[in-house]
């Protein structure tokens, strides 16, 4: 029973940072049906600007804002220079960019900040939590990246309902050519999409990374689930990007924990719940709109 | 340069071959290796470029086949002795079952999803070989043994032979994709990458094309990670992960997507370039781990100005190249034109806003 | 006043000089002059494929004219976005389904506001003025106030059309361009909305351009008309005269 406690527990903890990239990738395939392959690097080359703040200033939370900060600026940048390119040529062009985009950030991040594995600090202790004896199985630290997450959600959940530049994205992203008539200036609000994707990711990188360890590759798992937990929950919804993230991270964190050879057949169990979920709702779980068929 | 009947691609093959023999003998060892690899290389790169660039199917897992290929081809030759052409043919088809079974799951998948169960698949399948360790060895991975036949005499190099075998492999697996490309085949996989529905009024099953195209390209990287077992004689996970899925990725499309002379530059660039750049690198005093990531981040960025600026890869400027002194020749291409004409309205329209909603136009 | 009225009879609200546009390989307009007088209905007609919907989209800048010019009150928009025509003057109503559904009635009015000068300019319009604007819509289509909270997809086809007139209105346009707007609906329907569009004209003074499949009743509106056939203009007079033209009507207007 106890065993069980923490395994739902730490299931929720990594959920949240899969929902988080989850999150990223919808707001980003919601603005322009592009999938972005670099997310997980953007999130990784951040935090390293992160914690190369923290060792200058001593401060973790200095280096997390600033770590956010840059989340925006890379988002800006990427989406400028080389996603702006691809906007009328066939997806394929698209998916690919962003892969070079990842590779090229890859081996920026090699080059600027070496390729050895850094721990990366955190403010709250990683020391495991218990009520009463019974160890929990989630640490401070993991209730700290849960709330994280949550409050960021909500807060652009809040906006996108409430302000009038959310409802600016909405309708730009449910319909950019009525949105361009009605005089919303889409190109704008696509770099914004972006910036925001950025935050995210650079949030969940840093939330991670004391768990990993920072490496060029580091993210690359986290993107992994991440993505399936998109595509699980339905790659246009917001929703569906915490639901799917939540329940892989439970999935995976049942299945490592129960399962004989757990720990390796992770990745094997997150393909199975993707193929499955896919082969009965080909869209995802909450996805509202139909890819044409034959 | 047509390759449309098979006299002329068996003898471009043939005169291929006579080069590579040339410069195996004339080379040192480790040129032979790297002989080898360029055609391990080749090998997949050509399969992928025909599902991706000819089938409009994007996969981000090939690395998984060559897995496949490359376990199935050490525990045959491991295990239960068989000769490595035998282990060779078993490996294609374990790979072809494998293709078969990812083609129909994904039959039904289009763009993002099918990429992400692709990428999913590239990460898990190695994960098999740590769960499964007295079988697969786990980190260590299996060793394989591969000695050169007696007829050669006993002081012939085996990478000069490694790398005769693995041309041999891949030249005749270029010849067989060359053929199906032109064949019926090949054309109904042009005609569903272009306009599914259009190709289904045709009459062409659309979900066994696509899926056929997964099959043969999973049996190309079957094939070459075989070879992948022998030429470094050690089949560990650490080889097959995400990463080689996105080189041979990165290899397609830089040579020239859908193109299978474009499969060899992307695979020629892919082996040379970073030895090269990296020896250039620590020349001039650069760490080695800035040195060993200066090649990657330039594969980043030549894919990036290749898609934006040069869709047809180094194939397309090739070609270009050769009209410029041959004049504008009316050849069948079977490289896709990644800037194909739209139908949507032009210039300043809204950004790719395809949303297939109810009856919207 | 009565210099700005006398530029008003100078020069015509929108002109449209030889205009020539396409789709990648297809041209769909070929040369095509229409001038639309300020306070007009301009009726455009034409069998399907004539150009009618390619001449609006060129006007309200989906599309990049390939050349020629459109004026409005005399300068030349061309090679605008829509985000910026919008906010010179000309509100595009297009056709088919042009109501967000995913949002509601409400938010759909907003979507009309956002070419409004932003907050972050100097001449922003405070949140009075908006709310000002809103409740004007609501009061002249009622039956949106009653559904203003409820999502734009519970709308009947009638109500819809509505919305989108309203949502362009909010746009304060000296032009409207509205392409088929009784498109699906029920006759007692579609007479409300050209009633409406009458309205406009007459108590306005807005521009009207009216794209019609159904000739008939916009000729019955109509001050002026145009008819379009494979991209050129064949037939340019006032309503009436077009109307009792029964060799036009048969051979390009269906009857």
């Amino acid at each position: 029973m106890v065993e069980f406690l923490q395994f739902t527990l730490s299931g929720i903890a990594f959920g949240m940072i899969y929902a988080a990239v989850a999150l990223s990738l919808v707001l980003i395939w919601r603005g322009t049906r592009l999938l972005n392959f670099a997310q997980g690097g953007m999130a990784m080359f951040t935090t390293y600007v992160g914690i190369e703040v923290i060792y200058r200033t001593g401060s973790y939370w200095t280096g997390f804002v600033t770590a956010l900060a840059a989340g925006l600026v890379l988002g800006v940048v990427c989406q400028l220079t080389v996603i702006r390119p691809t906007v009328n040529k066939p997806p394929l062009n698209a998916v690919i960019v962003t892969i070079g985009l990842l590779i090229l950030i890859e081996g920026l991040a090699g080059i600027f900040f070496g390729g050895q594995y850094r721990s990366f600090p955190t403010a709250f202790s990683q020391v495991g939590l218990r009520i009463g004896g019974t160890p929990l199985g989630v640490s401070r630290y993991d209730v700290f990246v849960a709330a994280a997450v949550l409050v960021v959600t909500l807060a652009l959940a809040a906006a996108f309902r409430y302000t009038s530049a959310g409802l600016r994205m909405r309708a730009a992203a449910f319909n950019a050519t009525i949105a361009r008539l009605s005089g919303i200036r889409v190109a704008r609000v696509l770099t914004v999409g972006w910036a925001l994707a950025g935050l995210l990711g650079a949030l969940a990188g840093v939330l991670v990374s004391p768990s990993t360890f920072l490496y060029p590759n580091s993210m690359d798992t986290i993107f992994v689930y991440g993505f399936t937990a998109a595509v699980i929950g339905g790659l246009d919804s917001p929703l569906g990007a915490v639901v799917g993230g939540l329940l892989l991270g439970l999935a995976l964190s049942y299945s490592g924990g129960y399962l004989h050879n757990g720990s390796n057949l992770v990745p094997v169990v997150a393909l199975v719940i993707l193929v499955v979920v896919l082969m009965v709702r080909p869209d995802g779980l909450f996805s509202t709109t139909q890819v044409r068929r034959v | 340069m047509t390759m449309q009947t098979l006299p002329r691609r068996l003898g471009l093959a043939v005169v291929t071959a006579v080069i590579v023999w040339f410069l195996s003998v004339r080379l040192d060892t480790f040129r032979d290796f790297q002989i080898a690899q360029v055609a391990v290389y080749v090998t997949a790169v050509a399969g992928l470029t025909v599902l991706t660039g000819l089938s409009g199917q994007i996969s981000l897992g090939n690395g998984a086949f060559m897995a496949i290929g490359a376990y199935t081809t050490a525990l045959l030759l491991l295990h239960l002795n068989w000769p490595f052409i035998a282990a060779l043919v078993a490996s294609a088809a374990a790979t072809a079952v494998a293709g078969g079974i990812v083609g129909v799951a994904a039959a039904r998948l289009r763009g993002p999803y099918l990429a992400g169960v692709t990428l999913l698949l590239g990460v898990a399948l190695p994960s098999l070989a740590f769960a499964y360790q007295g079988v697969f060895g786990a980190d260590q991975g299996l060793n394989v043994t591969f000695t050169t036949p007696a007829f050669l005499g006993a002081t012939f190099p085996l990478t000069r032979w490694q790398a005769w075998v693995s041309t041999v492999v891949a030249l005749v697996t270029l010849i067989l994709l060359a053929n199906l490309c032109y064949s019926r085949i090949g054309r109904n996989w042009r005609a569903v990458r272009d306009d599914e529905v259009a190709a289904a009024l045709d009459g062409v099953n659309v979900a066994v094309t696509r899926i056929l195209a997964f099959v043969v390209s999973a049996v190309c990287a079957g094939l070459a990670g075989s070879l992948l077992a022998i030429v470094t004689s050690l089949v560990a996970p650490g080889a097959y992960t995400l990463t080689l899925s996105i080189a041979l990725l990165t290899a397609a499309v830089i040579g020239g997507l859908g193109s299978l002379p474009g499969a060899l530059w992307g695979s020629l660039l892919i082996v040379l370039l970073p030895t090269y750049v990296t020896d250039v690198a620590t020349s001039h005093g650069l760490s080695s781990s800035v040195g060993s990531n200066i090649p990657i981040a330039a594969y980043g960025a030549v894919l990036i100005l290749v898609v934006l600026v040069f869709p047809q890869g180094i194939q397309g400027g090739l070609r270009q190249l050769l009209t410029l002194f041959t004049g504008p020749d009316p050849k069948t291409r079977i490289s896709r034109d990644a800037s194909a004409p739209h139908v949507t309205p032009q210039a300043d329209e809204a950004p790719a806003s395809q949303h297939e909603k109810e009856g919207s136009s | 006043m009565s210099s700005a009225a006398a530029e008003q009879d100078a020069s015509p609200a929108l002109a449209v000089e030889e205009l020539v546009a396409g789709y990648g390989g297809v041209i769909a307009l070929d040369g095509v002059s229409i001038v639309a007088g300020t306070a007009v209905i301009t009726a455009v007609l034409g069998a399907n494929g004539a150009g009618k919907t390619t001449l609006l989209r060129a006007i309200s800048g989906m599309i990049r004219p390939r050349r020629g010019r459109i004026l409005l009150a005399g300068t030349d928009l061309v090679g605008r976005g829509p985000e910026q025509i919008v906010r010179a003057g000309i509100a595009h109503v297009p056709e088919g389904q042009g109501v967000i559904p995913e949002l509601t009635v409400e938010e759909n009015l907003r979507v009309g506001m956002m070419s409004w000068p932003s907050v972050l300019s100097r001449e922003r319009p405070s949140r009075a003025e908006r709310t000002a604007a809103l409740d004007e819509a609501y009061q002249r289509f009622r039956p949106l106030a009653e559904r203003r909270r409820k999502l734009a997809s519970t709308l009947s086809g009638g109500e819809r059309q509505m919305l989108v007139i309203a949502r362009a209105l909010l746009a304060r346009p000296r032009v409207l361009l509205l392409d088929e707007p009784s498109l699906g609906l029920a006759p007692r329907v579609m007479a409300q909305v050209m009633d409406l569009v009458v309205q406009l004209s007459r108590e306005q003074g807005l521009t009207i351009v009216l794209v019609e499949q159904n000739a008939r009743s916009a000729l019955a509106i109509a001050d002026h008309g145009v008819v379009l056939n494979l991209g050129r203009v064949v037939a340019s007079a006032d309503a009436a005269t077009l109307a009792a033209d029964v060799a036009l009507r048969h051979h390009y207007l269906g009857f």
